[in-house]
């Protein structure tokens, strides 16, 4: 047995895994005893495994940086973060409910704006975000669904309590991490899937390409679906391209496609034009199309939006969804659920302070040292501030960005993360992890068993992105064994 | 089965440098074989593998000196040669990214083990100790993609500019390789009863066609009836001829083939009527030059019919 994991501490933590008597928790206890009776060679070896088969796969799955690197954005942990599907039962009702509130608040501010004339959400946050597109008012998608494809990130706290952090509505990514994990996993420590009934991830694209169908504004029963990439120098391209292939779509980029006189989509092909039902697009709102947005986005496709607006074809995610994903309308979430649902809220938020409001912004401003700072509408880790690791000069700087710019600002309490066992060189050691579970809403709303689990391998830190020093694990709901 | 124009033209584009690659490498070798093997002042001069480039022009930019050193430098590691080997895989290379979705899984990982071979070696196989094992390693490599292709793309769109995209340059190489023969022959002095089957026979051996010659003509490689075989044999899958009506079978099915397949057709007559036992060498190496001409013209033809404007 590895030394250290008798050595294992997190507190003062909740460990996902490992109970402060460093007993095994229930739902982990097979996965634990197998890995503890690994000998630290074969730790090693299992972990070599990983590698050989991240690069293997890397080969078909990834985009090579001109060196011989792998431009794999996460290092892969290969002890897998498992939860109970009890616990997640209740996690995906709170996501489907947030998911059709959010889908609610959109539709209403594109159309009757009901919600900010009864003064739940101040008008001013919503029509001032630069993540509002007036282009799209009056514009009713099918099953009034406009963020069909959702990725929110999750935490979970003391007692391993889970909360949103955020909704990301616009062209959330990674989910091919989540399928890849799963993968290497099955072969690195297969023995773990005969014992455990670990729920399957891998219909993902069969259950995307479902929504993408059902939106079809034809109600063909085979509608023509695409996946518009902005190419090969998107750092998501690889994840573009395994999602197209498989789900058996076109993979296309902007100028493969054409509107034409009669507002429909077309894809240049060589049989000719071909027409376009559904667009799956990963390119942001701002270089859809150079008639309505940016001018300058030679990534679009001109005329897209006047195809929308006409009914000829289905946009997911539907132009101006972003405006839910606001870390400024995030702290009205549980305002938007109940107002539109008449529910109590499943999944809590953070409590969220916003610099707009004189109250919250002198509190802020008093304690930056206990509070994470982030702008309003940027996403990536970037441009992030967290107040008891920030030095005093960060800090200084933060309070002078709230002063100028108090909109863009909110700021949260540092949330005592959950940890789990994760691999670090030679030792089992406690690091943070979040969680990005992914809700699909056409016809009908699903969620992924699991999501990607991003975990801050640099000791202490709290910062997941792969572009900070994250690394992903392979999430496991797991049945309860009979 | 939709196929997108870009994809379309990426991929005919994937697999002509593949072929380029492989072809140059092909002749690179035999032509380092062949100078081995004839009489020192007898032997033609490296100048040879860059005019049968047509890339004198280039060269001139880069080097000024034809010798061994500077050629092989441009011919298989310089990235500014666009008919050099290290260019062209990175080419093909840059085709299977953006079109890995249409392609066997196994695609990319090919090619992408033949870029990272190409990248490591191409540099340090100029000199002649290292050229052959190179040489040998990128022809090989170029195979095991192309037979891969080959035996796993479905018969659709895909497979089809795939197929033209190896043909026409195998067809547009191929002459050009007769072309070193007819160049390295043209000058008179250099004219040489014993030489002159040796340079045809390297020829030969580059298109790997040695054994089928020597079954059809026996041992003597003799210059007319080379040129004809490598032309014009229907059954050689390397002859001009061969190409040439493969091109004929991919265009049939495509829609909106007429202007593509009225330019086929001329270069097929020409070819046809071209006889090499009547030739003299000046009039075999004005052939080629138009004859390539038209293959230029085809493969305009097939970009404006169907790839993006």
């Amino acid at each position: 047995m590895n030394k250290s994991w008798k050595s294992y501490r997190s507190e003062p933590f909740f460990d996902e895994l490992i109970t402060p008597a460093r007993k095994p928790r229930a739902v982990a206890r097979q996965v634990i005893n197998m890995l503890q009776n690994l000998s630290k060679e074969e730790m090693h070896t299992r972990r070599s495994a990983a590698e050989l088969a991240i690069k293997e796969m890397g080969v078909s799955f990834t985009v090579y940086s001109e060196g011989a690197n792998i431009d794999r954005a996460w290092p892969f942990d290969i002890i897998p973060r498992v939860i109970s599907s009890r616990d997640w039962a209740k996690v995906s009702l709170g996501l489907i409910q947030r998911s059709r509130a959010l889908n609610r608040f959109i539709d209403d501010i594109y159309n009757k704006q009901s919600i900010l004339a009864d003064g739940i959400v101040p008008a001013d946050i919503v029509l001032d975000s630069s993540n509002f597109k007036p282009q799209c008012m009056g514009v009713s998608p099918r099953y009034g669904a406009w963020a069909h494809i959702c990725g929110s990130d999750l935490v979970r706290s003391k007692g391993g309590k889970f909360y949103v952090l955020e909704d990301n509505l616009r062209v959330p990514s990674g989910v091919s991490y989540m399928l890849e994990n799963r993968e290497i996993t099955k072969r690195v420590l297969p023995e773990l899937f005969e014992n455990h009934s670990i729920l399957p991830v891998d219909d993902y694209p069969s259950r995307l390409h479902s929504t993408l169908a059902s939106l079809s504004l034809q109600g063909k029963k085979h509608p023509s679906i695409v996946v518009l990439s902005p190419g090969i120098f998107n750092s998501a391209y690889f994840e573009h391209a395994y999602l197209a292939q498989s789900m058996g779509a076109e993979l296309v980029e902007g100028g493969d496609l054409f509107v034409s006189d009669d507002n429909c989509v077309y894809m240049r092909t060589v049989d000719g034009p071909v027409l376009v039902d559904v667009v799956y697009r990963r390119i942001d709102d701002d270089f859809l199309d150079p008639e309505e947005f940016r001018e300058d986005s030679k990534l679009g496709v001109p005329g897209m939006m006047r195809a929308w607006k006409a009914g000829k074809v289905a946009i997911a995610n539907a132009p101006g969804s972003g405006v839910a994903d606001d870390k400024v309308v995030y702290a009205f979430v549980p305002d938007i659920i109940r107002y539109y649902l008449k529910e109590k809220p499943i999944l809590a938020s953070v409590k969220t302070y916003l610099c707009m409001l004189d109250k919250d912004r002198d509190y802020v401003l008093d304690n930056l040292d206990k509070l994470v700072v982030k702008p309003a509408n940027e996403s990536g880790g970037y441009g992030l501030m967290v107040g008891p690791h920030a030095s005093k000069a960060d800090r200084a700087k933060f309070a002078k960005l709230i002063e100028e710019n108090p909109r863009n600002y909110i700021a949260q309490p540092t949330l005592a993360l959950s940890t789990a066992p994760t691999y670090i060189d030679d030792a089992v050691e406690p690091r943070h992890l979040d969680l990005r579970p992914f809700i699909l809403q056409g016809k009908e709303t699903w969620v992924t068993p699991g999501g990607l689990t991003r975990v801050a391998l640099v000791k202490g830190s709290l910062v997941v992105n792969s572009s900070q020093g994250g690394g992903s694990k392979d999430t496991w709901i797991v049945e309860p064994n009979k | 089965m939709t196929m997108l124009s870009r994809v379309a033209e990426r991929l005919y584009w994937m697999a002509r440098y593949l072929e380029r690659a492989e072809d140059t490498a092909r002749l690179t070798h035999a032509y380092t074989h062949m100078v081995l093997d004839i009489p020192k002042g007898s032997e033609p001069g490296w100048d040879t593998l860059v005019r049968i480039q047509d890339a004198e022009y280039v060269y001139g930019d880069r080097y000024r000196v034809f010798n061994e050193q500077n050629v092989l430098k441009f011919i298989v590691a310089d990235l500014d040669n666009a008919g050099g080997i290290y260019h062209a895989i990175r080419a093909a290379r840059e085709n299977v990214r953006t079109t890995r979705d249409v392609l066997p899984g196994e695609a990319w990982e090919y090619v992408n083990e033949l870029y990272l071979y190409a990248q490591e070696y191409a540099e340090k196989s100029i000199g002649r100790r290292n050229r052959y094992r190179f040489l040998e390693q990128i022809i090989g490599r170029c195979q095991s993609v192309s037979g891969m292709l080959m035996t796993t793309l479905p018969r659709d769109h895909a497979y089809r500019f795939v197929r033209l995209g190896y043909l026409i340059e195998r067809a547009d190489m191929t002459t050009r390789i007769i072309d070193v023969g007819a160049a390295a022959l043209l000058g008179e002095d250099r004219h040489h009863s014993t030489v002159d089957p040796l340079i045809w026979a390297s020829l030969l051996k580059s298109l790997s066609a040695m054994g089928a010659y020597r079954r059809e003509f026996g041992p003597q490689v003799e210059a007319s009836s080379m040129v004809d075989f490598v032309l014009r044999d229907a059954n050689l899958p390397r002859s001009v001829k061969y190409c040439l009506n493969g091109m004929r079978e991919e265009l049939l099915p495509l829609k909106n083939n007429k202007s593509a397949l009225k330019l086929l057709d001329r270069s097929r007559r020409k070819l046809s009527r071209f006889d090499p036992g009547v030739s003299s060498r000046e009039e075999l190496h004005l052939f080629i030059d138009v004859f390539q001409a038209g293959l230029i013209d085809i493969s305009a033809e097939i970009g404006s019919t169907w790839f993006l404007k």
